[in-house]
């Protein structure tokens, strides 16, 4: 039993001598640091999940694009109407954080140009904040009149949401559209 | 003889194409023209929009009910021709609702939703709610759901 005492006593007597209190604290803070930028500790949409599990069924995350999320030309946002998650702290196909991903959402097809198919977008708004307010872009194609409600943009789509305050909208591509 | 099997075995692998291709359609057409409101896996949204999912297949018990799938706004206005939408609507029944069909299950033909599609139900809230009381009365071995028939905004 001595004999074991003795031998951790040598073993952190060693640990004490080679090592420093300070550089202990240190790589363990530079380990919390790191963490928190590497791994996304924010909210994250609920909505999120559910959706992007339907979508991309067609390998259609693998596609080939050209052009800027951030700009109202770029290929997916041609049946926008709203403010681009992109410019509001998401991204084309993610919420910011703190804002809540609408399930319930219109959809329309847009041609993409680098390979001339057109692919089935979802247009999700991101609600539970105040307006974005910016980059506004209204595009249009295949829009129709509020009558017809389901192919309508101009309507908010916050429908499943906590709160119907309307923030941004995504460009989620879910699929292959048929050949016309 | 042979000649006859060869035949027989490209007639069935067409019908297995045919069958294919309508399926995808039938989910493409629903991505564009339902998901939006019914969700991906139509599941609707409690209180706000019906649910398909476990579900839609009940009304095929009651004739009535047959129709009313086709006779609601959504589904009667659908930019959609008649053969398209009745691929649509057999392909939500048996991908959401499969097990809650009439056994066999008979598919709609784009002749009787061309029919059906010109009378649009002005109250389906009411009418559904009649339908599914009815339904409970006559079949209670379907064990419909009460919360569906106290269903009111559409």
């Amino acid at each position: 039993m001595n004999s074991i005492d003795q031998l951790i006593e040598q073993g952190v007597r060693g640990v004490a001598k080679r090592t420093s209190r300070r550089g202990f604290l240190e790589r363990i803070g530079a380990l919390i640091a790191g963490t928190a930028v590497t791994l996304p500790l924010l909210p994250v949409a609920r909505g999120e999940q559910a959706s992007e599990a339907a979508g991309d069924e067609d390998g259609s995350s693998a596609i080939k694009e050209t052009g800027d999320p951030l700009s109202c030309d770029y290929w997916r946002y041609c049946a926008i109407d709203g403010f681009l998650c992109g410019c509001c702290g998401g991204s084309h196909d993610a919420c910011p954080p703190g804002s809540q991903m609408s399930r319930v959402t219109w959809i329309g097809t847009c041609e993409n140009p680098a390979d001339g198919k057109s692919y089935i977008i979802s247009y999700n708004d991101c609600c539970g904040k105040s307006s974005c307010g910016n980059c506004l872009c209204n595009r249009n194609e295949r829009d129709r009149p509020i009558y017809r409600s389901p192919t309508a943009n101009d309507i908010n789509w916050c429908l499943d949401t906590d709160s119907a305050i309307y923030h941004c909208t995504t460009a989620r591509l879910i699929g292959l559209a048929l050949d016309q | 003889m042979r000649r006859l099997t060869a035949l027989a075995a490209l007639a069935l692998a067409m019908v297995g194409v045919t069958a294919h291709a309508d399926d995808h359609r039938g989910r493409i057409n629903y991505m564009l023209h339902c998901q939006g409101c019914h969700l991906p896996d139509g599941a609707g949204v409690a209180d706000r929009i019906p649910q398909l999912k476990d579900f839609v297949g009940l009304y095929l018990h009651d004739e009535n009910g047959r129709a009313f799938v086709i006779n609601v706004s959504g589904v009667a206005t659908a930019p959609l021709p008649d053969d398209q939408l009745s691929e649509l609507i057999n392909w939500v029944l048996l991908s959401f609702s499969g097990k809650e069909l009439p056994k066999p299950f008979r598919p709609y033909t784009a002749g009787e939703v061309s029919e059906l599609r010109k009378h649009q139900e002005p109250d389906p809230a009411a009418r559904r709610k009649r339908i599914l009381e009815r339904l409970r009365t006559s079949r209670p071995d379907l064990e419909i759901p009460q919360a569906e028939a106290e269903y009111s905004s559409d």
